[in-house]
This record gives structure tokens, C-alpha cells and sequence, in this order.
């Protein structure tokens, strides 16, 4: 029995320490210097909560978290109604639905900043010329060029890449249903979509609030969509906090001020996070 | 067969920690054999190949020295994150801007003043970035290799086909716009996708009229851009309109095949942007001039500054060899090879640009009526180049230059 729990123990203890050393440590780190004025090089003083206050105050990075809200939201619903879409239709028993599955999960193995150079050209050359053959004057501009359009470019990139691993879950999910529950309903008059919100529904609800969670986390901290696409225009209209906090620290200079902001912005996703799973798991059903 | 488990855990325990300490220090293993390797990091991405040419030329003169070139694209954000990590690059070759400035006074480059090397460089090139590092710090931290300059770059041919001359002042320069525009010309090609293109034409307008020191003043609060800056915005909206179609849709890439291609009469660009506008359309006919800010042909000066210049990392253990390499790209001959192939400026005494696309010019250089760029002055956290980019969009004048007040205050009470 104690052999069994070194075994064990030898096999966390390695772990925890590199957790420590390349997650924790940093973090705490930047925790420390979020208190300083560190330009991240040369000399520095303790300011206090100076930093923290100024973040407030800061009309740049207040209109930085409200993209990323917008943009997190609605890529959030976009992508957990696709991929719940794709999952369902790869589960049934359709022909080719194996190579289906590996077709469906090949933008999630391309790297963002190839697929971003992609995009880019089919929203820069592709649509627009398009679009001006049939004389669509909608869509003949660039619309990464224009504020108020640029996000959903984003949008439409994060999407596309990001359902591949949503579906990979919501598939796993649908696995676990048994067809004895879909033959009962049948029996009972059921049609499909009866089906989808009596049993399918509630029974993956465990594997749509993983998937909402993850999904909203990862879209919250969208940093290479971004640089891949606009850097963060036009003007600062498609500025995420990761990208304002990796701008502002590294070009800026404002190696502490941007910590400070970071250590807010952990914060927020935390609890942003916590409250998802409760109220989301909430509605969760056992079988 | 638990002895054995526990065997195996161990060693892929030490493994995983051998691995990482490994990668954790993998940058200074070059002193093996008597062989140095340096590590030459560039900001631009223009001149890898002539920098590529140059190193082969070095290694083969000095067979146990090799020179790792790394360019890598947002090149002073890496630079200012790999400072952070304590990972300087031996050799720094950047331009002469705010990020200079600010890693100089940090103590990052070694000091160069008294050195032989800068007995060589042109006075102006040297005082410009000893502006840049400021009175707080004195000293010259780095070599002035090449300038460049903040230009309009006009096709030729299609100038003479509206049979336009080259304007020389701010009424004629619109003048010919508006003849361009009225032949169904494109004419300006705007590249505004990339933020950073904007500060070309800012930069021409803002250092005509801006006043002498600005950014001491604004500091000092004895100036403000809402104040000393309105005519400048007026300009950038007078130029915006002659842009095309989608002026925020195309990128500095497509830019320059666009302009190569024909599709523009000017294009504001530094002569960086010649080489890779020739590479769409090797036939072109291209000139340039300094952008005509005034009325008074006599007062418009060129905006040119420091390009490349050469910093050794103050804390290099290879600076024997860093500086041998700056010597050599000192030399005469070398310093020509990369004005030529860069279509820039040399830094250096008695190496000219002969190039007959840069004879509009070449008087400003001959007459010294040169200007430095303003932005390089402005605090880095402010992103000017962003906040530009938006109020050529939204072209609301008083609030704009508001925000630049308000950013510049801020960052600066950071």
C-alpha cells in the first residue's frame, strides 16, 4: 500500500513543481510588480495601488474589455450552436461521417497565424473582388479596414477555427447517450425535435457547460486572432486586453502598469468563469 | 517489477528537469572550439538579404566568428520582452527612435562616445540620437549607419502625362491632386490597414509645423497639440480625401504592388519602400521629394532620420568581436553595397546616393535643409500611430487632439 502511494506521489510531485516554477511563480511575480513602476527594465519604486487606479481611469483599456466582451459573447453562442450542429449530424449514421469527422477538424491543427494570413487575403483580395464582379458595393471594401465591421472579421476567423474542438466534446458527450432513450420517445410518438429538447439536450447539459466555459475563457483572452488580422484596428476599434496588455507593456514601456491590469483581468475571467459553471450547472440533469 | 516502475519514474523525472534546464540556458552556448557566435538583431525586415550578403562576406575574413541574423516581425516589442527576460541580443541594430532612446537611458548599450568609429559618422546623424536619449543621460550609445527619409514617392510617368511638375508648395502639391483626381487618377495610394503608414504623411506635415522642441514643451506643459497641432490635423483630413476607395482596407504589402502596378500618382513612403515597390514592377519609373508643408518653398524641409544604427549590448561577452563587425560595416566599400541595395542614406563621410530616382532629394541633403522625425519624440505608449489611424476615419478634429493631450499625460504619469 505505501509503495503504491510513492509511486503516485512521485509521479505529481514532478508536476507541481514545474507547474510551480513556469505558472505560479510568474504569476506571483507579476502580482509584485503590478505594486511597482518597473518599465520591465532599468530601475524601480513601489507606487502602491497607483497603477490599479489608473486602469480605471483609462479610457483605452475600459474600451479594450468592452470589445472583448462583445467579441467573447457572441463568438461564445456562435460557436457552441455550430458545433453542437456538427456534432449531432456527425453522430448519426451517415456515410463518410469518420472522414467527415477529420475534415471538420482540421482548422483546429492549423495554426491561428497561418490561418489568419489566410483570412486575411479572402477578406483584403478574395470578397471584394468578388463582390465587385457582381457589383455588390456592400462588400467590395476591405472590411478589416472598417471599425465598425473589422470585429466580425474576427469573429468569423475565431469561429471557423475554433468549432473543431467544441464538436470534438459535444460528440463525446452524444456518445454517452443510449438509444434505448431515443427508442422509448419513438415508441411515445416523439419527432425530432421533441427528441433534441426532452433528451438530448438535458443529457449532454454537463458537456455544454464545459464547452460554454471553455469556449467564453479562450475567447476572452483572444490575443493571435487579432494579431493575425487588424493588430488591433482600425484606430483601436478590435484592441483585446491581451493585446492592450502585451502592447502597452512590452512597446510601451508600462511593463508594471499593464500587470496591474493583468492581475484585474485574471480576476474578472475567474469570476466570470465561477459564475458560468454555477448557474450553468444548475440545469444540469442525472440520469 | 516495482523497482523497476520507480527506476523508470526516476529517470524520466531527472529527463524532464535535464530538458528544461537545458532549454533555460541554451542562448550562450556559442564559445565551444573558438568559434564566437553573435547574435546581429534587426528591426527591419527590408534589409535581410543585403545584411545576409554583408555577414558571408565578414565570416569569410574572419573564419572563427559567425553571425546569427534574427529579424523578427514587431521586432521592438520582442526586443523590449527578450530585455526583460535578461536575454540581450549581442549586437542591436535599430532604428534611431523612441525605443533607442529609452534603452539607452536604461543602460542597456554600451557607450560609444570618444570611440575612432564615430570620428567617421556625419555630426547631424549623432546629435540626432543624442536628442533621443536626452540630457538625463549623456553619451552615444549607438553608430548612425544609414538614414533615411520620410518622402513622397510619385510615379514619374504619369506626373507627365497630367502634365504636372513636381509641386513645391502646399497650394500647388493639392493642385496636382486635384488633377490627378479629375484625370480619374488614384491619387494617393493609402496603405492605412498597417497604422504605422500613417505617420509618414504625419510626420512631413507635423515637422513643418509643429514648434522647434515640442515634445520638451508639451512635457513642460508649455505646449499642447491642441494648440500647436490644428493645422497638422487640417492637413492629414485635406490628404485623406484623395485617397481611393479603400484607404483603410490595404496594407503596406499590397501597397506597394498597388503603387508598383500603377494604381496611384503619389505615395507617401520612406525611400525603404522603393526596393520592394520594384520588386512588383522592376520598370517603373519613380521619383521622390519631401512633402511641400508650406507655402514658402524655402521653410519645407525633409524629414530623415537615423535608420539603422549599431548598439552593442552593454553587457555582450563577445564586444571584441561585435565591434569588429561594426568596423567592417563601416568600411567604405560595405557602406556603399548597402546604400545601394537599400536605395538609403549613408551615415557615414564621403558614401553618397547616387541612385537617379533619389535626385529630388538630394539638395535636402546637400543643404543640410533636414528635419527629424517628431514621432520618434512622442512617449511609446502612446501608440500615436493608432490614434491617428482613427481620426482619419472618424475626422473629428477637436476631439482628437484631446485624446493625444489626454494619452500623452497619462502614459507620462504612469
Amino acid at each position: 500500500m505505501q509503495k503504491k502511494q510513492n509511486t503516485y506521489i512521485l509521479m505529481t510531485i514532478p508536476a507541481l513543481a514545474l507547474f510551480f516554477i513556469f505558472h505560479t511563480y510568474p504569476v506571483l511575480q507579476g502580482i509584485f510588480y503590478s505594486f511597482t513602476d518597473w518599465k520591465g527594465y532599468g530601475e524601480w519604486n513601489f507606487v502602491g495601488l497607483k497603477n490599479y487606479f489608473n486602469v480605471f481611469q483609462d479610457r483605452r483599456a475600459l474600451s479594450a474589455y468592452g470589445f472583448t466582451f462583445q467579441f467573447a459573447i457572441v463568438s461564445t453562442i456562435l460557436v457552441n450552436i455550430f458545433s453542437l450542429l456538427i456534432a449531432m449530424g456527425l453522430n448519426a449514421k451517415i456515410k463518410f461521417h469518420k472522414t467527415l469527422r477529420a475534415v471538420y477538424f482540421m482548422p483546429n491543427v492549423l495554426g491561428i497565424l497561418i490561418v489568419g494570413y489566410i483570412f486575411n487575403f479572402i477578406f483584403a483580395h478574395f470578397i471584394p473582388d468578388i463582390a465587385q464582379s457582381l457589383g455588390i458595393n456592400a462588400l467590395s471594401k476591405n472590411i478589416l479596414g472598417d471599425p465598425d465591421l473589422a470585429w466580425i472579421g474576427i469573429v468569423i476567423m475565431a469561429v471557423w477555427q475554433a468549432v473543431a474542438f467544441n464538436t470534438i466534446l459535444y460528440l463525446a458527450g452524444l456518445v454517452t447517450i443510449s438509444d434505448d432513450l431515443y427508442e422509448a420517445a419513438s415508441i411515445d410518438g416523439a419527432g425530432p425535435w421533441k427528441k433534441f429538447w426532452a433528451i438530448t439536450f438535458p443529457l449532454i447539459a454537463p458537456f455544454f457547460t464545459i464547452n460554454m466555459v471553455l469556449a467564453m475563457k479562450n475567447f476572452l483572452m483572444v490575443f493571435d486572432h487579432i494579431i493575425a488580422l487588424t493588430g488591433g484596428g482600425p484606430g483601436q476599434s478590435t484592441e483585446s486586453i491581451s493585446l492592450l496588455i502585451y502592447r502597452g507593456g512590452f512597446e510601451g514601456g508600462e511593463f508594471a502598469y499593464q500587470s496591474a491590469n493583468a492581475v484585474i483581468y485574471f480576476i474578472v475571467i475567474v469570476i466570470i468563469s465561477v459564475v458560468q459553471i454555477r448557474v450553468l450547472q444548475k440545469r444540469e440533469v442525472e440520469l | 517489477m516495482k523497482k523497476n516502475t520507480k527506476k523508470i519514474l526516476t529517470g524520466a523525472f531527472s529527463l524532464a528537469v535535464g530538458a528544461t534546464l537545458l532549454t533555460g540556458c541554451g542562448g550562450d552556448a556559442g564559445n565551444e572550439g573558438g568559434n564566437v557566435t553573435l547574435e546581429l538583431f534587426s528591426n527591419k525586415s527590408e534589409n535581410m538579404e543585403t545584411y545576409e550578403g554583408l555577414i558571408a562576406e565578414f565570416e569569410e575574413q574572419n573564419p572563427t566568428i559567425d553571425i546569427e541574423l534574427n529579424a523578427p516581425p514587431e521586432a521592438e516589442t520582442v526586443l523590449k520582452t527578450r530585455l526583460t527576460k535578461g536575454d540581450m541580443p549581442d549586437l542591436v541594430a535599430i532604428g534611431g527612435n523612441a525605443t533607442y532612446g529609452e534603452l539607452a537611458r536604461a543602460g542597456v548599450f554600451e557607450d560609444f562616445s570618444g570611440s575612432e568609429f564615430l570620428e567617421h559618422i556625419q555630426p547631424a546623424y549623432i546629435e540626432m540620437i543624442n536628442q533621443l536619449v536626452g540630457e538625463a543621460k549623456e553619451g552615444t550609445y549607438g553608430v548612425p549607419y544609414a538614414s533615411n527619409a520620410n518622402t513622397v514617392i510619385y510615379n514619374k510617368d504619369k506626373l507627365e502625362d497630367l502634365g504636372l511638375e513636381v509641386p513645391r508648395t502646399w497650394d500647388e502639391f493639392v493642385n496636382a491632386l486635384e488633377t490627378a483626381e479629375s484625370a480619374g487618377e488614384v491619387p494617393i495610394q493609402f496603405t492605412l490597414k498597417d497604422a504605422w503608414t500613417g505617420m509618414i504623411p504625419w510626420n512631413s506635415v507635423a515637422a513643418n509645423i509643429q514648434p522647434e522642441n515640442f515634445a520638451a514643451k508639451k512635457s513642460a506643459g508649455e505646449a499642447s497639440f491642441q494648440e500647436d497641432y490644428s493645422e497638422v490635423a487640417e492637413k492629414m483630413l485635406t490628404l485623406i480625401k484623395y485617397g481611393h476607395d479603400d484607404n483603410f482596407g490595404v496594407g503596406y504589402g499590397d501597397g506597394n504592388t498597388a503603387f508598383g502596378k500603377g494604381e496611384g500618382v503619389f505615395y507617401f513612403q520612406g525611400n525603404w519602400a522603393i526596393p520592394e515597390i520594384k520588386k512588383a514592377n522592376p520598370d517603373i519609373n519613380l521619383g521622390v521629394f519631401a512633402m511641400p508643408v508650406t507655402n514658402n518653398p524655402e521653410a519645407n524641409k525633409l524629414v530623415s532620420g537615423v535608420d539603422v544604427l549599431l548598439a552593442v549590448n552593454a553587457e555582450a561577452d563577445n564586444k571584441e568581436e561585435a565591434t569588429k563587425f561594426i568596423a567592417f560595416l563601416l568600411e567604405q566599400e560595405n557602406a556603399k553595397q548597402y546604400i545601394d541595395e537599400q536605395a538609403a542614406f549613408s551615415a557615414i563621410h564621403g558614401v553618397l546616393q547616387e541612385d537617379p530616382v533619389m535626385e529630388g532629394i538630394k539638395q535636402n541633403f546637400e543643404e543640410g535643409t533636414i528635419t527629424s522625425f517628431p514621432d520618434h519624440y512622442y512617449p511609446a505608449g502612446m501608440q500615436a500611430a493608432n490614434l491617428i489611424q482613427a481620426f482619419l476615419i472618424e475626422k473629428n478634429k477637436d476631439e482628437f487632439l484631446t485624446t493625444l493631450d489626454k494619452e500623452w499625460e497619462k502614459v507620462e504619469n504612469r
